[in-house]
């Protein structure tokens, strides 16, 4: 099977200092990758070249065999990108904020405007559906940002932290809504903290520290590899070798004086 | 979007075939531009901004507000045609009003127009070329100067075209719109060397404080050159009598529509007229060619983590808890705990609340403004004069000084992160008084010490030492009158209200109190000032009052504390 997304030696740097360092990855239809590693690690980063928008940097990305630096518009019209920290412009109503993502895709009106109501009323918005976005709580937002990100119903749906501020039935939903999109054949980039999730939703783990990938396969072969840990674990050690319990002890030693 | 806006969306999208040939998306370019406009309708600008208080109340037909305040600006300008002996002066007056207020009025707005980091996020990773993304963002830039600055001269076009015939009208009609690029230009110099020397975060807050800056100097120019400058004296002002003028920008416009209108053979005007001429093309040149792209490569930096990345790295210097001044100072005044911590979370929030500085500072400068007013002379002439031995004056400026510090009072219980302060209620604090103590202190001395050592210094340098006395009747007072409003008005703990429940009627009665009382004070010292043992009476009572008012602070309980319901 063709990979519908490779990374090809992948490196980018900040001014002197280089936060990838030649980041290998192919990626096949159907696959939820849960992206994983600590903080700037360059999680961030390589979601941000997959999506276009940093597009100074060495090596090749493809999608779907197209190279992004090239053909950077139509890589986008197939991705869908969930930002992190709840982006988006407040000001507007979610219908005009859909509304405008819509245009952008350059999708039809009434397609557009029929997929955002569904969608929005599939996550318990249509009350609030024509009021500004101001006053509405983390949660909802990543609800309007998660519609945004599905609406042209891309191929490869990438999700910075998507669970960040939602209740418990929502990342039900969520959660039931990435693995019905993968057995759709829908590729998912899943960029999380939460081990515990990351666990449960992808069936491939990536975990990079430093700018390059450290570990890389299914959550069973990585218990396979490093002893029956939990994730959290297993992610621990590799970050941070056999460190890992030293910051809690020295934490108790500073009340010893 | 309201009607000025869908028009001027219109005008710019009329050359449609040009922009498809250039490979722009024109459904794309259309939707941004809508979509930016209607946000652009509902978020405030400038100093309405900053001074925004209602959070409830969703902003919107900000457009027609801004179209109005530009007609009150461009009314201002109209000033400039009553100086001067001829309309070379009178325009080049009417030019550097015009190019220093649309400066100050664009380069306010531009850090919501352009540096808006959500775009990153939102639109780049969408399927949109460069060209359309970046034509989107200058006809939007187009758009918003057009709306600033057309209403801004509408009325010195309508008086030119009225006074002097269409001819005029064209061409000063055609000489603002190069003094409009001449200003693009100097403000987009600016931003770059700006953010040449710091990060756009702190260029958000460099404009802040410009923002202030240019309100007082707008304070004081209205107030003193009237007072500095006579009327004769206005209207015999002659730009052409001086070879300087040359070196003023402005006065290349003012000349050039001379020369336009007269065509007289003065080499000057030649020169001004050309210069007037090619100089904004030249620039704006430069700005297409050399500044706009690597403006663009820095606003695409933010957001990025490049910026905090920095920071951690700085942080990794000695640990340093609070300066040795600001230990000095809290060490003297305070007691130790709570009312300390007090002091110094005070000090430093109200040297980095930008909320608190936008809101306090502006009424330091006026201050500022007020006393330079009442040094000078009021005879029409030049210099600065300090009224020897009067001391009606020394007890005016001491009663006047302490403004500032009720503004600041006012705002003390206000702040944008009013849900920080849960740390005071979990933290084991006996009385919420030696908090609240504590934070009137700081400002105390912050804001009221240094003026008052400051006019110590006044008294000693040109007053007899006999007013020593009046001196520190006149500053024992002010603490009184301070605290006294401060246990009066001051009801919460510091910054732990939100600035949207602030309430409205308050600040004017305040506004009346905070005039009344230092007044009556000031009028009653005025009239005991000669008799020695009434003053030292008067201070040893205001002494035990101001005891008194601080212990009654101290103790106030967490009964008496307005609480805060919306954590």
């Amino acid at each position: 099977m063709e990979p519908i997304l490779s990374l090809v030696n992948v490196f980018k740097s900040y001014g002197e200092k280089q936060v990838l360092k030649g980041i290998n990855l192919n990626i096949y239809p159907g696959q939820v990758i849960g992206y994983i590693g600590p903080n700037g690690a360059g999680k961030s980063t390589t979601v941000k070249i997959i999506c276009g928008l940093i597009s100074d940097f060495e090596g090749e990305v493809l999608v779907n065999g197209l190279d992004i630096k090239k053909d950077a518009l139509l890589v986008k019209s197939k991705i869908g990108y969930v930002p992190e920290l709840a982006e988006l412009y407040d000001v507007l109503t979610p219908i005009e904020f859909l509304s405008f993502m819509a245009e952008l895709y350059m999708l039809n009106e009434q397609v557009a405007n029929e997929r955002m109501t569904k969608m929005l009323i599939a996550f318990g918005l249509e009350a609030v559906m024509n009021q500004r976005m101001e006053t509405f709580s983390k949660g909802m937002r990543q609800k309007v940002l998660i519609i945004s990100g599905l609406l042209h119903n891309p191929d490869i749906l990438i999700l910075d932290e998507p669970l960040s501020g939602l209740d418990a039935n929502s990342v039900i939903t969520v959660k039931d809504l990435i693995s019905k999109l993968a057995k759709e054949g829908k590729t998912i980039f899943y960029s999380s903290h939460m081990m515990d999730v990351v666990e449960k939703v992808s069936d491939r783990i990536i975990l990079i520290n430093n700018g390059t990938v450290i570990a890389d396969g299914s959550f069973e072969e990585l218990k396979q590899q490093q002893g029956d840990k939990s994730l959290e674990q297993i992610f621990s050690y590799l970050t941070q070798g056999s460190n890992n319990n030293n910051a809690a002890s020295q934490l108790l030693e500073a009340f010893n004086n | 979007m309201n009607f000025i806006d869908r028009f001027l969306v219109f005008i710019v999208l009329l050359p449609k075939g040009f922009y498809k040939s250039f490979g722009v998306n024109y459904n794309q370019l259309k939707t941004i531009l809508k979509y930016k406009n209607i946000m652009g309708d509902r978020t405030p600008k400038g100093i309405n901004a900053l001074r925004k208080t209602n959070q409830n109340k969703p902003t919107s037909n900000v457009s027609y507000f801004q179209t109005f305040l530009s007609i009150f600006l461009g009314l201002m300008f109209m000033f400039s045609f009553y100086i001067g002996v001829n309309y070379e002066t009178k325009l080049t007056i009417y030019f550097s009003m015009y190019m220093f207020i649309l400066a100050s009025t664009l380069i306010a707005d531009f850090t919501t127009v352009l540096i808006d980091v959500r775009d990153n996020f939102i639109i780049l990773p969408k399927p949109i070329n460069d060209k359309t993304f970046l034509l989107s963002r200058l006809l939007y830039i187009i758009i918003h100067i057009v709306k600033t600055a057309l209403p801004m001269t509408l009325l010195g076009l309508i008086y030119m075209g009225y006074y002097n015939g269409l001819w005029a009208l064209f061409t000063f009609f055609i000489l603002i719109l190069f003094a409009t690029l001449f200003t693009v230009f100097l403000i987009n110099t600016i931003y770059i060397l700006v953010l040449k020397i710091t990060t756009p975060n702190k260029f958000k807050s460099f404009i802040s404080y410009f923002q202030i800056l240019i309100t007082i100097l707008l304070y004081a120019g209205y107030q003193i050159i009237p007072k500095i400058i006579s009327q004769s004296t206005l209207q015999g002002i002659n730009f052409n009598l001086s070879n300087f003028s040359m070196f003023v920008p402005s006065y290349w416009f003012g000349a050039a529509w001379q020369f336009l209108n007269s065509f007289e053979n003065s080499f000057k005007l030649i020169v001004c007229t050309v210069l007037a001429l090619t100089v904004p093309v030249f620039s704006i040149w430069i700005v297409i060619q050399y500044l706009a792209p690597s403006f663009n490569k820095k606003l695409a930096l933010i957001g990025t983590s490049t910026e905090e990345e920095k920071v951690v790295k700085s942080n990794l210097k000695p640990v340093k808890f609070t300066s040795n001044y600001l230990r000095f100072f809290s060490a003297i005044f305070t007691a130790k705990g709570a009312e300390r911590m007090s002091f110094i979370h005070t000090w430093k929030m109200t040297s980095r609340s930008r909320d608190f500085k936008m809101k306090v500072y502006p009424s330091l400068g006026y201050l500022m403004v007020y006393l330079v007013l009442v040094f000078l002379k009021n005879d029409g002439g030049y210099g600065i004069q300090f009224p020897e031995a009067d001391s009606f004056f020394y007890i005016f400026v001491v009663y006047f000084c302490n403004f500032i510090l009720i503004t600041a009072l006012g705002y003390l219980s206000f702040s944008d992160k009013f849900k920080a302060a849960w740390i005071y209620y979990v933290s084991p604090i006996d009385k919420p008084g030696k908090l609240q103590l504590g934070a009137v202190k700081s400002l105390l001395t912050k804001f009221y010490l240094p003026l008052a050592a400051l006019i110590l210094i006044l008294v000693f340098m040109f007053l007899k030492l006999s007013y020593l006395p009046n001196y520190i009747l006149g500053i024992s007072n002010q603490i009184l009158i301070v605290l006294s409003i401060a246990y009066i008005s001051f009801k919460d703990l510091p910054f732990s209200a939100s600035a949207g429940n602030k309430v409205k009627g308050s600040s004017f009665v305040r506004g009346i109190f905070t005039l009344l009382i230092p007044l009556s004070f000031g009028g009653i010292h005025y009239l005991i000032r000669d008799f020695l043992p009434v003053v030292i009476l008067l201070i040893i009572l205001s002494f035990i009052a101001i005891w008194m008012v601080l212990d009654s602070i101290k103790n106030r309980s967490w009964e008496q504390i307005k609480t805060q319901s919306d954590f």
